[in-house]
């Protein structure tokens, strides 16, 4: 089914799918109703060759559901399992944000700990890079972290603290790696320029300081991974039974030990290329290991994430161990999906998320018979809305940077079966009567690979089945 | 005889916190009006990070703008973004109030937020008119994040918002303020049942209950943009300079009441919070005091109902067990004179304030306490994980942020206060009045039942 906009045929396809419940739609001329200025950020795939307006400030007042360069940084970072994550700045900064990514750990905890150097009105005027310095050699009493990564934000920036003299000097003393991360949250509008600064504080400060025992012939490094909910598990286990051995993810269930020694790997491949696609490219420069870009979501998608490595090293044996480990992965993966598509067959998709997963999952939806006829993300920039361009069907509706009551609206519209998003946005779907999934940080079940699309279709099969939407929608 | 010991911070980082800052406060009782709307003068990571808070803990929808502060704001000012924010803000959501909530930065770079302000109604009226512009309230709200805590910036917003909408009227309206503080929908709709059964109208400064709690019902006369039900409307705000007196259930948010007793002769009382029998009866003897009005049997009842939980649990089970308390200064200053009422001990109450009215409330828990009371003042989680290596308790009373260390201790956790985002239920179950009262003694049980009764044995439990 394709969403046509501009003709009648939607009014009478709404009309028969929603039965007795608000059939009075009213055809847009344009997408909906917004601020001038935010026209230009929709547009609908295949009626031209344009893209959304993209990659702007957000319209101050309206709800973004934008986060701060300090919050890119740390989501990037904060998945290393053995290091100190610091923030430097006032207590709502690290109280916020302690804990709030899903990323599982097979080891140590210490990512889970929230610390903070709690800058007060005394620091704010006098400098805090005392009060930093003090902090850092206690916490390195406390717990001799591997690292401890120090993120700098918007009162730091202002105040003007140099973060990297102190860490340096900090360094000296402790006999521990400290690293400057200079994410002051104001920096950008778009939290981007957060992921590029702690890919740059692993390349400055990390990768290639170690070097390892020995190096597998056939060693990658899967990078933009991050373990939420354990998805790297799924994944892993793979590779190694084609043969190949993971050095390291980075930075899902890492240490930093394994990352300062991932510079050996013959390969890297890159799983969300949003964040990480600039460090996989930094590592080309530097190293000369070439990249490649995987998705894990679907089985089509993981199946070519697979062939590509093996092809990639071009062992005949591994070749053929790969080959047979697709065919016994999804021999009976099809049963198990059928029964869910059996439901979820012709529903639509609403997807609102990171730009990674705003093209990444068109592959995996699409083999549960569903369809994409919306899809956007907060901080896309003109690449990602080509992508999703070229992975989306003609007739999808592509949104840049949606607030919380354009998110309303439009899912008010469109009433697709289903949002894609993360806790944010949740709400607003489930009281706008339209079922959700979480696809985001604090996801509890894994999605990655041949089981976790099992996981994945079940979940969205639940979301779309449950009853509570049939008694929502009796009485109004 | 027993003692308070107070234990302050020793230690500069801050370690898995207990407190956030100043601007999550102020958001939250913003959102307790109306049609009100919080915006928030900063980076955009000030409003998500919040929001995020919000929507796992209540699961509800949050609806909180930002200005979008960037560099160049930092370099020029705020003033852009401020005005146009409001603008945009008033354009397209209508509110009846907007909160102009401060951060860290917009206070640094030393905004004239007041100025802007004046500015941005200018705007208004030019664009939409006087009458529209005149209905959309607009409340200035300081609250730099590098000066004290969260419970700050709630204290600072509610003055704010008194000072700013209350109208006094000649005549009283023989209702009463109720400052509820940082507390579940619940517990404000179990403070409104206590009100009710005292014949009392009470004026919530604010309500969070309904908007933080609100019914899946769509319809189609739902207007764009979706505000969800409740909160307290502007015009009880406004005639909250009217009332017979205010009542703060929390000791760190007093202002507020003690401006409008300074502008408009309303007695103020700031109480314990209501957990528990002690405090809950002073509660209803200050709402008597104010009306007049008796206490009827219906509540006489719901007290005789608590009292009889507590004859038939507390000294079979929760006598002389050892409680560690953490979080909200007032909860917890209650929580311990509750679970004092059990015949529980407080061994160790753990605070991130360091605010003298909770040291005062919490010597009277160690007076009625047989045993010594620890207060870890101004600290963090990882100061209380520190003590309980030490000294070992039963039972943990606190949120989910405590939630690894109860496992690292193998101690039961039942979880209270803001955030809890790993069970459910708790933000629509109170834990104040007497209603509250067994819903905890209900909830301390069970936990401790799990923990240190073998099932198998239960019937020799009776």
């Amino acid at each position: 089914m394709v969403l046509n906009l501009a003709t009648e045929n939607r009014k009478t396809e709404i009309s028969s799918k929603d039965g007795d419940f608000d059939i009075e739609v009213k055809i847009p001329n344009y997408i909906i109703d917004t601020l001038k200025s935010r026209e230009s950020h929709m547009c609908v795939s295949g009626k031209s060759d344009s893209i959304p307006d993209c990659d702007k400030n957000s319209a101050p007042g309206m709800i973004t559901q934008r986060s701060c360069v300090y919050g890119g940084a740390r989501v990037v970072l904060m998945p290393i399992t053995d290091a100190i994550h610091l923030v430097h700045g006032p207590i709502g900064c690290a109280a916020c944000t302690w804990d709030i990514r899903g990323s599982t750990s097979s080891g140590d905890k210490l990512y889970k700990t929230g610390f903070s150097t709690d800058l007060r009105e005394k620091d704010v005027v006098f400098g805090g890079e005392n009060k930093l310095y003090e902090s850092i050699l206690e916490l390195n009493r406390l717990y001799t972290p591997s690292a401890i990564f120090v993120y700098s934000t918007c009162v730091v920036g202002l105040i003007g603290d140099d973060i990297k003299a102190v860490c340096k000097k900090a360094q000296e003393i402790t006999g521990c790696r400290v690293i400057p991360v200079q994410s002051e949250g104001f920096k950008s509008f778009n939290k981007s320029a957060g992921h590029k600064l702690a890919c740059d504080a692993m390349i400055d400060y990390l990768i290639g300081t170690k070097e390892p025992e020995e190096v597998h012939p056939y060693s990658i490094n899967i990078i933009g991974e991050f373990n939420v909910a354990g998805d790297l598990f799924g994944i892993i286990p793979l590779y190694e039974k084609m043969g190949v051995k993971v050095q390291t993810a980075i930075t899902g269930d890492s240490t930093v030990e394994k990352i300062a020694k991932c510079h050996h790997a013959k390969l890297n491949i890159v799983q969300c290329q949003k964040s990480s696609n600039y460090l996989a490219s930094k590592m080309e420069e530097k190293y000369q290991i070439p990249t490649i870009k995987v998705n894990f979501f679907g089985v089509e998608e993981t199946t070519k994430s697979l062939r590509a490595v093996s092809e990639f090293f071009g062992d005949e044996e591994m070749i053929k161990r790969t080959e047979e480990l697709i065919n016994s992965e999804i021999k009976n993966l099809r049963d198990e999906i059928a029964k869910y598509k059996k439901d979820l067959s012709g529903k639509t998709v609403a997807i609102y998320s990171g730009a990674h997963k705003s093209w990444a999952l068109v592959s995996a939806f699409s083999e549960l018979d569903m369809e994409i006829i919306m899809s956007g993300t907060q901080n896309g920039k003109p690449e990602d809305y080509q992508k999703i361009r070229e992975h989306v069907c003609e007739g999808t509706l592509i949104v840049d940077d949606a607030n919380s009551m354009e998110l309303a609206k439009l899912l008010k519209e469109y009433k697709p079966d289903i949002l894609i998003s993360g806790a944010k946005e949740k709400y607003i779907s489930l009281k706008c009567g339209v079922p959700h999934c979480d696809f985001n940080h604090d996801r509890i079940t894994a999605f990655s690979g041949y089981n976790g699309f099992i996981n994945f279709a079940r979940v969205v099969h639940t979301a779309v089945m449950t009853p509570v939407w049939r008694l929502s929608k009796k009485m109004t | 005889m027993s003692n308070l010991n107070v234990i302050n911070k020793n230690r500069t980082a801050v370690i898995n916190p207990l407190v956030t800052c100043q601007p999550l406060g102020a958001m939250f009782a913003v959102s307790g009006i109306k049609r009100g709307l919080p915006l928030v003068h900063g980076s955009q990571g000030c409003s998500t990070f919040v929001r995020y808070g919000f929507a796992r803990h209540f699961r509800e929808p949050a609806d909180i703008a930002v200005t979008s502060l960037h560099e160049d704001a930092a370099v020029f000012g705020g003033r852009k973004n401020l005005i146009s924010g409001i603008g945009n803000l008033a354009a397209r959501f209508k509110p009846d109030v907007m909160g102009v909530v401060t951060t860290c930065s917009s206070e640094i770079i030393g905004d004239d937020v007041g100025g802007f302000i004046k500015m941005a109604k200018d705007e208004i009226v030019k664009k939409m008119g006087v009458t529209a512009a005149e209905k959309i309230k607009i409340v200035q709200i300081n609250t730099p994040s590098f000066v004290e805590q969260h419970y700050k910036g709630y204290d600072n917003a509610i003055k704010a918002i008194v000072d700013t909408l209350a109208e006094p009227k000649d005549e009283q309206n023989e209702k009463i303020n109720i400052v509820p503080g940082i507390v579940n929908p619940g517990d404000i709709r179990e403070i409104k049942h206590l009100l009710s059964l005292m014949k009392t109208e009470g004026i919530m400064l604010t309500d969070t209950s309904d908007p933080f709690d609100s019914p899946l019902r769509p319809s189609k006369a739902e207007k764009n943009p979706y505000y969800q039900k409740g909160g307290t409307p502007l015009e009880e705000i406004k005639d909250s300079a009217n009332s017979l007196g205010t009542i703060s259930l929390c000791s760190y948010a007093n202002t507020g009441a003690q401006s409008l007793e300074r502008k408009y002769k309303i007695p103020s009382k700031v109480g314990g919070t209501p957990i528990g029998v002690q405090n809950t009866d002073e509660f209803v003897r200050t709402v008597k005091k104010f009306t007049g009005n008796e206490v009827s049997d219906d509540l006489l009842d719901e007290r005789g109902l608590l009292i009889d939980a507590m004859a038939d649990l507390s000294s079979r089970y929760l006598f002389g067990r050892k409680v560690a308390i953490y979080g909200d200064p007032a909860l917890t200053a209650g929580l311990a004179r509750f679970v004092t009422e059990l015949g529980m001990i407080p061994s160790v109450v753990c605070v991130g304030v360091k605010n003298p009215e909770f040291v005062k409330e919490m010597e009277k828990v160690a007076k009625e306490s047989e045993d010594d009371v620890d207060v870890l003042l101004g600290q963090d989680l990882r100061a209380l994980d520190v003590y309980i290596k030490e000294n070992p308790v039963d039972i943990m009373i606190g949120n989910s942020d405590g939630r690894l260390m109860a496992k690292d201790h193998k101690i039961p956790l039942y979880r209270v206060g803001y955030p809890v985002y790993d069970r459910v239920g708790t933000a629509r179950r109170p834990i104040v009045g007497y209603n509250g009262g067994l819903n905890l003694i209900d909830g301390i049980t069970n936990t401790i039942l799990d923990k240190y009764y073998e099932v198998q044995d239960w019937k020799l439990q009776q």
